[in-house]
Order: structure tokens, then sequence, then C-alpha cells
């Protein structure tokens, strides 16, 4: 970081940036005209994917060869996380009886999201594509965008295998509300439909990317000020951020989770 | 690179690739089993439960019918106990009282046979009495009485006897 923050006229609010943005494009690649070029983050997934498949695969190894496996060390750690899921996410939200149909799902993202936040906090990618700080794939605006589009279609699904097509939209309106609240009532409804996924991608994102500007801004001092000293008040506090930004990787990996399955219940179960 | 919020579309595509590929690998080789062994462990838990519930209460139940065999055992015992000794108490009064009824009867008998006997004796030592005095009579009398006087003491004597 320190060949960064040499240049003594550059602005360090770029810089900041600069180190949690993605990269430039690396590989640039074309398909059928689709843009699939490869940058920090995507290569940032791909090992947390990795990692995650190679994890789960391991763990659950008993659990594909056995009736009623008896989990001991890692696997009873994995499945501790996985029973969490189950029971505090799924259950609550989509129903004991869909719970196989949408666990998958609801695993794949609380599972994915929370290994990118994990791998964000390592400083470690700053390697991939020459420097430029530990940027996290989780705090980019497109992947996350990307999820919750996952998300959107998923309570539009799970409605339609519910109810069937037309039950599903009619669901989105209470029956017993008189003409007249509907003519406001349904654009809210389709506003809070688009609503719902947008703030999931900014929450997540956001989140993500806050941590890291707070460090690189406790960090800058020492370059502004081209004193070192500084470093030492500066280190103390970004060990105790990094904690908080543990807690903050869970909470916000819980966070999406828990919305998403909220959603995909509510359509399922539409209480109104 | 510079701005947070550039749109990037490979990403976005990378992204539901990425998603997809570990969804479908995770969500057949290790969610679903997962997810199946937990709701099975729950079942086999939730009524091995329900089993040993059942079971502690059928338990108690034979507990409770075993204690009620046995006290009604143990009050079939005392009821044969008591019938017992009320029998043999009732078998001891009669065999006293058949006792003493029988003993009872034998003295009577005794003394009838006693009184008859003693009478038998008795009129037995009057002629015998009768014979000898009318013999020691006959001895010293017979020279001075005439048969007339023999008669007649004879008849007065018999008289006396009979007023006895």
């Amino acid at each position: 970081m320190a060949d960064h923050g040499q240049g003594t006229s550059t602005n360090i609010g770029d810089k900041i940036i600069a180190h949690v943005a993605n990269s430039d494009v690396m590989i640039h690649f074309e398909l059928f005209g689709i843009d699939l070029s490869i940058t920090k983050h995507v290569i940032m997934l791909w090992i947390a994917a990795g990692l995650l498949v190679t994890v789960a695969l391991y763990a659950s190894r008993k659990y594909r060869s056995e009736e009623r496996p008896i989990p001991s060390g890692f696997t009873n750690a994995f499945e501790f996380v996985v029973d969490f899921v189950r029971t505090s996410i799924l259950i609550p939200t989509v129903g004991k009886d869909h719970v196989l149909k949408w666990g998958p799902l609801v695993m794949s993202f609380f599972f994915l999201i929370l290994t990118m936040n994990f791998l964000g906090l390592m400083p470690m990618f700053n390697y991939i594509n020459h420097g430029h700080g530990g940027t996290t794939a989780t705090g980019n605006f497109n992947m996350t965008a990307a999820l919750a589009v996952i998300t959107f279609f998923a309570i539009i699904i799970a409605g339609i295998m519910e109810h069937g097509f037309f039950k599903h939209w009619k669901n989105m309106v209470p029956g017993d509300v008189p003409k007249a609240v509907l003519i406001i009532l349904i654009p809210i409804e389709i506003m809070s439909m688009f609503v719902r996924p947008f703030a999931l991608t900014m929450r997540l994102a956001a989140n993500m990317t806050a941590g890291h500007i707070a460090m690189l801004a406790i960090f800058a001092p020492i370059f502004i000020l081209h004193n070192i000293y500084i470093g030492i008040g500066s280190v103390a506090l970004n060990v105790g951020i990094t904690f908080l930004e543990i807690i903050v990787s869970i909470v916000q990996a819980y966070v999406f989770t828990l919305l998403s399955s909220v959603f995909i219940g509510q359509s399922i179960h539409p209480n109104h | 690179m510079e701005n947070l919020l550039n749109f990037d579309s490979g990403l976005m595509y990378w992204t539901w690739i990425t998603f997809i590929v570990v969804l479908v690998i995770l969500g057949s080789k290790a969610w679903k089993p997962m997810i199946k062994a937990l709701e099975n462990r729950e079942n086999f838990i939730r009524e091995s439960l329900e089993e040993a519930e059942a079971a502690r209460q059928e338990a108690d139940k034979v507990a409770l019918e075993y204690e009620a065999m046995v006290a009604k055992a143990r009050q079939e015992a005392q009821n044969i106990v008591a019938a017992g000794k009320e029998t043999a108490e009732r078998m001891k009064a009669d065999i006293l009282n058949e006792a003493q009824d029988k003993s009872a009867g034998i003295l009577k008998q005794a003394e009838i046979q006693i009184v008859a006997e003693r009478e038998k004796a008795i009129a037995e030592i009057r002629t015998q009495i009768v014979d000898i005095s009318m013999a020691a009579a006959e001895k010293i009398i017979a020279k001075s009485l005439t048969p007339e006087d023999n008669e007649r003491l004879i008849e007065d004597a018999l008289k006396d006897y009979g007023k006895n």
C-alpha cells in the first residue's frame, strides 16, 4: 500500500476507491456477443465457489453414503451451520414442507456469500492484478445485483409453483380490499417487487465495501502525514475493525439469505 | 475501475453461471442429503422420545397392575387365612361340643346303669336276706312253732318288708 500513498499530490479518496473497486478487465472474453470478461472479482468468485464446493463435498460425504450418519469433527461443525440455516432461516420462512425444495438455493446463497465475504477479509488478493488492496467480491454491486436477480426470479417461481401462474399474481394483493384501494395498492406491490431485490443488492454491497473503506481511511493518515508512528494507532484500531468485519460478514450473509428466504416464503404462503 | 458503481456485465454473467454450478453440484450432493439426514434424525429422535414415553407409560401401567395384583393376592391370602382360622375355630368348637355331649351321654348312661345295678343288687340282697332269715328263723323257730305260727310269721315278715 505504501507505494500507492507516496505521491504527495494523490487524492487519497481516489486511492481508497481504487483499493475497494474491482480490477480492470484482466482477460477480455466474449461469447455470442456476451461480455464474459474476467476481472479480479470473477477470480475471487471462482476461488470462493471452488473452496465451498470442495469443503461442502468433503463435509457431506457421509450424508451421501449413510442412511443416518453420525457426524464428528469438521462434519459436525459444518452440519451445525447447515442446521442453523435450516432451522432459523428455512423452516420459519418457507415452512417445513418446502425446506427440501428451497433449501439448496438458500443454502447456496448463504454459504457462497459467506465464503466470499470471508475471502474479502483476507489481505491477499492484492497479489492478483498487481497491487490494489483487499477488495471483496460481494462488495461489488454487479455481483450482489446478480444474486438479487436470482432471488427476484426465485420469488416468482416459488409463487407460480405453489399457486399457479395467475393465482400467484393475484396473491400479491389482498383479495378483500375495496376496488379503490387497489388503485394505490397494485403500483405499491409492483414497486415492492423490484425494491426488494434492489435493497438486497445495496445492503450487501454497501456493507461489505464500507468496512474496507473505513479500514483504508484509518490507514490513510500514515501516508498523508508521512509518519509511521501513526501506524501504531491505525493498526490497533484496524485489528478491532477486522473483528467487527468478521461479524458483519456473517450477519450480511445471514441477512441476504434470510430476506431472500422470507420473500420466497411470502410467495408460497401469501398472508393476505 | 475508478467508480464503484460501474456496470460490469461480465461479473454478473459469471455470478449467475458460478452460482448455478454451485447450486447444481451442492444441491444434489451436499444440501439435499444433509437436509434429509437432519430431517431423518429429527424424526428419529422425536419417534424415539415418543416411544420411550409410551414405554414408560406402559411400564407405569404394568407396575400399577402388578401392585394391584400383589395387593389383591395379599388380600386373598389374608381372606384364606382368616377363613381357615374361622373354620378351625368352628371345627374346634364343634369337636368340643360333640365331646362334651358324648361325655355327658356316657356319664348319664353310667349313672342309669349304676342306679339299675344298685337296685338289682338291693333286690338280690333282699332276697338273700329273706332266704337267710328264713333259714335262720327256720332253724331257731322250727321246734317251737306250729306250721300255722310259721306261716303267720312269714306273712308278717313279708308285710314289713313290703312296707319298706
